[in-house]
């Protein structure tokens, strides 16, 4: 091996430190927050991953972050519409969290607040040494939002976190606690304007038979790379459905953390990638089912056109306790252009004997037979495909129990199709 | 569900202390001196007998070799080894190459024996020796069996040389080429130079490398256009020298319109020490041609403490480079402390198909990362994947599988299904598949699920009066069959004492 090569940074490599650099002193904190900053940024000094770091082995991160823009200290962003109607809309522009009222039952702080305290120092501590994606946060952000649901609080008016960038760069950290027995429903939106790095990573806690859903809904602007990353602990008996969709960014990288670690939790995935032009999007999963009788499906749906790159690495982990585990996931593909490609990893790693665990992974172009079907009824070949397409995906969104949401996240489906179809 | 009775109690009879292959056989040994560098293959080179491009073929490896490092992805973990404090070449003293049958150390001779693999032609061609009954797995045979039923021709293979190949005048009046790689070499160099390392490159990844600069021996076959092999190929290879490594390399041709079958077993003594086996292994099918390559890989596991077994580093690949071509890997894995293999199939020409049928059962603190890949290239190229797992003790078994289709690969298909089985909570068992597509026109279907055995299909046969559990065994069987059905038929039912174990409770 070369070991000069491995030491050489790159342009971003050292844009990305640099704007470490400058931004350290501005940034909110105590000295433990510091000193998780430092060490992030020592994690950051030893390069960016590349394809043989195993969790990055679909997106060499190395080669596919080809450019950081600088922080722009002019841009300015402006909040959107909610996508629920209705919606608490909270917004974070730029990396700054703005005010705003909230529902009855929740509290809302300033993260700027909490590091400045150091009470969410822990936060910032990165999963492990190829955990890049909180290492880039951990050293930028400087803001964001902590909300708290209190125990019991069945909170009816939706949520929605926005990060809304204007270009440049923009660093948010989310921690929402839901209490015992708590219900919410949460947006978290990702979108903005013009060339951008934006990192955004969420904490959820989900407590002791709660009751949360969680809709990832990222839209960024073709020239912006996107790192995400949700972290959620779920409780005894509590449940969450997350739910992913992607339509837009350059570069996007969504990472899923979530570990089962109360008994009897439930766990509900569903993921939308709607990928065109030159994105490169990776959504990967590390699920742990750390407590018995955890249950957990995931289905990701994807849809390939122009020349996309795609990828989905889903890793299932059961614990040797973790007896009575069911854990299901899938992950379907169409890829409808020659020039895209898909790649996915369902790993399953299990170490307990009585569990019902099963992948399943296709990558496939439109059916034959249900072509014909559709076209034999006098439809055009080129609706048909269109209903078809739609059909693959809807049928994801349609597992939501939250009409207002599906109807929103189907509108969402139209649009695209209507641009990209 | 948990594994059911019967499944646990057929495990057990297979586990590591239960090893039936790992005596010695004491006889003077002609060893190189111990590390490795530019002198010992030379050393080699020469004790084989080699022309001149063939040990500057093994230098240029070995000295790309030195600028490698150890592959870590896997999931195994073992002592860092020291590639110093291994023999390079053992090789009996009274045996510096293949000889006529007559000349054949007796010992060795009966070495072989003890293990069931017939190395006198004649007494099977004339009958003396009746067809023995196919052992069962746990029996008190003496070895597998299956090779004393057929006629098969036989390149055994004791550490590092070829002590004798079976049959190879009756082959050889087909135009088969049947022999020891060493002699392929000196006796067929344009065929071994014009595929020797143009499926798996010299530079192909750190134990193929470390194999190209210092393999030993291995066997040749090469199918002339147009032949159907008229019997089974085998080799049979058996590490018996103290603190050698052994490095085979096995090259098959088959020319267009050619069809071969080949067999290969593996044992080696019980030892406390590490022994490491890495091979290279190469197939070549040109137009219309069809290679069925069956393993059955009995390396000596380590005992129940984890101490001692061979390393099974291996890379084996098979490139269908010819249209229509065929190429079958199925492999039964029951030994070795840690197996590294991957056996794949480039699937160049259009049309031609791929297949992987796998067994591999995992005991005792045995770590198995094993799976294959299918890379799909060509148009209208099809691959199968057939992988079960099953783990008991303290091992871990995991199944790592690729499969890809290029830009190019037009109505690529492939169906993968892997199951895997724990018993006991002490041990793991993984699925780690990668699929790759590049091409609209593929269709790639991966399950790793419980689901084979549905609801309906056991209403079907419960309602006819059979209980749940043989049932279950029933459909489980029908299901193994696949991977059966693949094996030559002499093994096939080696193979299924085996796999008579129950999949019942099987995790994705």
């Amino acid at each position: 091996m070369n070991i000069q090569t491995q030491i050489r940074r790159t342009a971003a490599e050292e844009a990305l430190l640099e704007a470490c650099a400058v931004r350290a002193d501005g940034l909110p904190g105590d000295a433990r927050v510091r000193e998780k900053r430092a060490r992030a940024v020592e994690l950051l000094k030893r390069g960016l991953p590349n394809r043989k770091v195993e969790i990055w082995h679909y997106t060499d991160l190395r080669r596919l972050l080809s450019a950081v823009p600088a922080f722009d200290p002019t841009a300015h962003a402006t909040p959107r519409e909610p996508l629920l109607a209705g919606a608490a809309v909270l917004p974070v522009l730029n990396g700054v969290a703005g005010k705003a009222p909230v529902p009855a039952g929740v509290t809302a702080t300033s993260l700027a607040e909490r590091l400045a305290d150091g009470s969410e120092a822990a936060l910032l501590e990165p999963a492990d040494a190829h955990d890049t994606v909180a290492a880039v946060n951990a050293a930028l952000a400087g803001d964001g939002l902590a909300l708290d649901i209190a125990a019991g609080a069945v909170v009816e008016q939706p949520i929605e976190l926005q990060n809304v960038h204007a270009g440049g760069q923009a660093h948010t950290r989310f921690a929402v606690r839901a209490g015992a027995g708590a219900r919410a429903t949460i947006v978290e939106r990702q979108t903005g304007e013009g060339q951008a790095l934006v990192s955004s990573v969420s904490h959820l806690e989900v407590g002791e038979g709660a009751d949360v859903a969680w809709l990832i809904v990222q839209e960024q602007p073709a020239e912006t790379t996107h790192l995400g990353q949700i972290n959620v602990r779920i409780g005894k008996d509590a449940k969450l459905t997350l739910f992913v969709m992607n339509t837009g960014g350059k570069l996007v990288r969504q990472e899923l953390r979530l570990v089962a670690e109360g008994e009897g939790s439930k766990f509900r995935l569903r993921g939308v990638n709607l990928l065109s032009g030159e994105t490169h999007c990776d959504v990967t999963m590390v699920l742990d089912h750390a407590a018995p009788a955890t249950v957990s499906t995931e289905i990701i749906r994807n849809v390939v056109t122009g020349r996309a790159e795609g990828a989905f690495q889903g890793q299932i982990r059961v614990a040797r306790d973790a007896q009575k585990t069911d854990a299901k996931m899938a992950c379907n593909t169409l890829l409808l252009s020659d020039e895209g490609s898909f790649s996915a990893k369902p790993e399953l790693e299990i170490f307990a004997d009585d569990v019902a665990c099963g992948h399943g992974a296709t990558v496939t172009e439109i059916e034959g037979d249900h072509l014909f079907y559709l076209m034999a009824r006098g439809i055009p070949e080129k609706t048909a495909r269109g209903l078809l397409v739609k059909a693959f995906v809807a049928e994801v969104i349609e597992e939501l129990e939250h009409e207002p949401a599906i109807e929103a996240l189907e509108a969402r489906l139209d649009a695209w199709f209507a641009e990209h179809g | 569900m948990p594994a059911v009775q019967e499944t646990i109690e057929q495990v057990r009879k297979i586990d590591v202390d239960q090893y039936k292959y790992g005596f010695e056989t004491l006889i003077e040994s002609d060893k190189a001196p111990k590390g490795l560098n530019e002198d010992i293959i030379r050393l080699i080179s020469a004790k084989k007998g080699e022309p001149e491009w063939m040990l500057e073929w093994r230098l240029n490896a070995y000295r790309r070799w030195l600028t490698m490092d150890e592959p870590t992805w896997a999931r195994v973990s073992y002592p860092k080894i020291d590639f110093q404090d291994i023999h390079y070449y053992a090789a009996p003293k009274s045996q510096s190459g293949p000889k006529s049958l007559d000349e054949v150390d007796p010992e060795l001779l009966r070495t072989y024996e003890k293990l069931g693999i017939p190395l006198k032609e004649q007494e099977i061609l004339a009958g003396v020796r009746t067809a023995g009954e196919p052992s069962t797995v746990d029996g008190a045979g003496e070895g597998d069996n299956i090779y004393q039923s057929g006629r098969v021709a036989v390149d055994a293979v004791f550490d590092s040389v070829s002590v004798v190949t079976t049959f190879k005048k009756e082959l050889a009046k087909a135009g088969v080429i049947f022999c020891s790689i060493s002699e392929a070499i000196r006796e067929h160099p344009e065929l071994v130079r014009k595929y020797l390392g143009s499926v798996v490159p010299p530079t192909d990844n750190f134990y193929a490398t470390l194999n190209s600069a210092v393999f030993t021996d291995g066997s040749f076959v090469f199918v002339p256009r147009g032949v159907r092999c008229p019997m089974e190929l085998s080799t049979y290879f058996r590490i018996n020298e103290k603190n050698t490594g052994q490095f085979e390399r096995t090259l098959i041709i088959a020319e267009e319109g050619a069809y071969v079958s080949y067999l290969e077993g593996c044992t080696a003594p019980q030892r406390d020490e590490n022994q490491l086996h890495a091979a290279v292994v190469e197939l070549i099918a040109l137009d219309d041609a069809e290679i069925k390559y069956s393993t059955v890989q009995n390396w000596y596991p380590g005992d129940t403490e984890g101490r001692g077994g061979i390393y099974n580093f291996v890379t084996k690949r098979g490139d269908c480079r010819g249209r229509n071509s065929k190429i079958s890997w199925t492999q039964v894995e029951t030994g070795s402390a840690i197996t590294w293999k991957y056996p794949s199939c480039l699937l160049r020409g259009d049309n031609s198909r791929g297949e992987f049928y796998s067994i591999a059962v995992s005991n005792g603190h045995q770590q198995i990362d094993s799976g294959t890949k299918m890379i799909h290239l060509g148009k209208n190229t099809s691959s199968r994947i057939i992988s079960k797992g099953i783990s008991a003790g303290k091992s871990n078994n995991t199944y790592r599988g690729q499969v890809s289709a290029h830009r190019k690969a037009t109505n690529a298909r492939n169906f993968t299904q892997c199951d895997s089985l724990l018993i006991g909570n002490e041990c793991g068992a993984h699925t780690v598949p990668y699929i790759e597509a590049k091409n609209a026109t593929a269709k790639f279907e991966h399950e790793a699920t419980t689901s084979k055995i549905s609801e309906d299909q056991l209403f079907y046969v419960m309602q006819r009066g059979i209980p749940e559990e043989e049932a279950i065994a029933l459909i489980v069987n029908g299901f193994v069959k696949d991977v059966i059905q693949e094996l030559p038929m002499e093994f096939a039912v080696e193979a299924q004492k085996l796999i008579g174990i129950s999949l019942e409770g099987s995790v994705g």
